[in-house]
């Protein structure tokens, strides 16, 4: 019979193999957790999650033409864009822009066929709501993002 | 009342040999506040430390560092609902939690803090702790009875069948250990007190943990496997294993009876601890009598707890200076800051030198229990729960020959002069 593993028994080798392991890991610069109000952690640079319609930073204006091309593109069809012609410019001005966040899966085909970069999956992951009807957002909550309270430290 | 302070500050017995009732009573009141108020924050201490080898974080919301979560959990203990199943034998189902906290410290009579600090010294002391320590395991089997459940029934008959296995090598190694006391030059007898073996162990000059090395240190170790088992924790958990057993005897139990089983798990801890520090490192003697002897080392010593409670009040007033500066932290912050300024004024009159040389015998011992909490903390996050069968080969098949062995050579090598003498004399 070889001796190590006899050794290893008495000597309990295994069980201190173990200790040692779990000490090290008392190091606080190990610590996994994240006290997440307080620290948001930080998602990948190109994480889809709550989208934004943008707007030009000069004129104020929403940079969408109402193309209803991400209507188009959107295999769950949550998208609804509606406009009306400007009778002067002989533009299509947008007059409601619906987006339905509870049947969206964040495939990022919308911002993908958008011709002006107007929608856009931001890295922003908090996207829960009180009510089924919070889901669905506006023009304008799509513009200004959402409001929530900051935590400190 | 001055009399009687200074006839206890001048006395060199415990209270309870000296015959002062008083005394003794209030050493019983202070050691059982005491003691419950280390069960808090040991718990508090193995949530935090069990988070942190687990790469976590523990409690951090109520206090700084949730230290104050034991506090807030033991209110949410003593407001819940208390319930009591329909079948339950509601007499026994209510005496359990008290049979196990009362065993867990009646065993605090004889635990020598130091050689005044303990309520009294029994000539059996030892036997006594062990005996009244193992009633603990009546609480228990009554408990999983009297709840009328599989599985509380199932964790209780675990439990009897695990503590009377391993006290059978416990037993035996505290005899080797008890065996040690009497191979003191001059004296040639042993003695079961618990003072008695810690002076033993000066006379001696030696922690029985290094006497005929490695004999009392396989002793030891055989005593320290088998207080696990005997307290019920990991890696010997088995009469509360979660995954097969829901919570084990407990499994019925909620609010303040709950909170009691907990008191008495921990307070058994405590105890158990507390033997194994008295008969193998040395009850309340400073480290390294020996090597760092002398006067000056004494007086260096004597220094440390004091010094040690002004660190932590130092620590605790830091934070409270780094405290949110909110008006919904006020409270808070002013309770830490008076707690830390509490434990400054501790720290300082441990400093003052007639109090010091009295006071860090009660130190050194609650520092060692300390590191043996640690130690049971530390084996709860690495170790993986024991089958039960294998449990039992622990139990009966490698500690109860290994003790025995331990004894007989123990014996043998103590009485090695003597041996020699009588066989020249033979031959
Ligand atoms: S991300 Fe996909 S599912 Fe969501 S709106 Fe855009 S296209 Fe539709
Ligand atoms: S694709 Fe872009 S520009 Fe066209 S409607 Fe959608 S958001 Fe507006």
């Amino acid at each position: 019979m070889a001796l190590a593993p006899i050794f290893r028994k008495i000597f309990l080798v295994d069980l201190i193999k173990g200790l040692s392991l779990t000490f090290r890991y008392q190091d606080p610069k190990e610590i996994y957790t994240e006290q997440y109000p307080l620290e948001r952690p930080q998602v990948a640079e190109r994480y889809r999650g709550l989208p934004r319609l943008k707007m030009n930073p000069e004129t104020g204006k929403t940079l969408c033409i109402a193309c209803d091309l991400c209507a188009k593109a959107c295999p769950e069809n949550l998208i609804t864009v509606e406009s009306e012609r400007d009778p002067v410019t002989k533009r299509k001005v947008l007059t409601k822009y619906t987006f339905d966040l509870s049947r969206c899966m964040f495939c990022g085909l919308c911002e993908e066929s958008c011709s002006t970069d107007a929608i856009e999956l931001t890295p922003d992951y908090e996207v829960a709501q009180y009510s089924r009807d919070g889901m669905v957002l506006d023009q304008k909550r799509l513009e200004e993002g959402p409001d929530r309270k900051e935590y400190k430290r | 009342m001055l009399n009687q302070l200074t006839q206890y500050l001048q006395s060199t017995v415990t209270p309870g040999q000296a015959g002062s009732m008083l005394w003794a009573t209030i050493y019983i009141l202070v050691i059982f506040a005491g003691i419950s108020l280390c069960v808090v924050f040991i718990n508090w201490g193995e949530r935090k430390a069990l988070a942190h080898f687990q790469i976590r974080l523990g409690p951090m919301r109520v206090g700084p560092h949730g230290l104050l979560q034991p506090i807030a959990d033991a209110l949410k203990l003593l407001l819940k609902e208390d319930t009591i199943p329909a079948n339950a034998d509601k007499v026994v189902f209510w005496v359990a939690p008290f049979i196990v906290t009362t065993a867990a410290f009646v065993v605090y009579l004889v635990v020598p803090f130091g050689p005044q600090h303990a309520v009294t010294d029994m000539n059996i002391g030892i036997l006594f702790m062990l005996g009244v320590s193992s009633l603990g395991v009546l609480g228990i089997i009554t408990a999983g009875w009297a709840s009328n459940s599989h599985y509380p029934l199932l964790g209780s008959l675990r439990s009897s069948a695990q503590m009377v296995s391993y006290e059978v090598a416990m037993g035996l190694a505290v005899i080797s250990a008890i065996l040690m006391t009497s191979f003191t030059p001059g004296s040639g007898s042993g003695t079961l007190s618990m003072i008695g073996i810690v002076e033993a162990q000066k006379a001696q000059g030696v922690w029985f943990l290094f006497k005929f090395f490695p004999l009392g240190l396989v002793a030891f170790v055989v005593f320290a496997i088998a207080m696990i088992a005997e307290t019920n924790r990991a890696p010997f958990d088995l009469p509360e294993a979660e995954s097969e057993l829901v919570a084990g005897f407990h499994t019925e139990y909620s609010g303040f009876r709950w909170s009691l089983f907990m008191l008495g798990e921990y307070a058994a801890m405590i105890a158990v601890s507390s033997i194994a520090v008295t008969l193998w490192l040395g009850g309340w003697m400073r480290p390294f009598p020996n090597l760092l002897s002398g006067t000056n080392w004494d007086t260096i010593f004597s220094l440390v707890p004091g010094a040690f409670f002004l660190f932590l009040s130092a620590v605790t007033l830091y934070s409270t200076a780094r405290m949110p500066k909110k008006l919904t932290f006020r409270i808070q912050t002013v309770g830490l800051g008076a707690f830390g300024l509490l434990l400054g004024a501790v720290g300082l009159v441990m400093l003052v030198p007639g109090v010091r040389e009295r006071v860090q015998d009660i130190f050194w011992f609650m520092l060692k229990v300390a590191v043996f909490m640690y130690l049971y903390i530390w084996y709860r996050a690495t170790w993986p729960r024991y089958r039960f069968d294998q449990l039992m080969r622990v139990g009966w098949k490698v500690l109860l020959p290994l003790s025995l062995g331990v004894l007989i050579v123990t014996g043998v090598v103590g009485l090695s002069p003597e041996l020699m003498t009588w066989l020249k004399g033979v031959l």
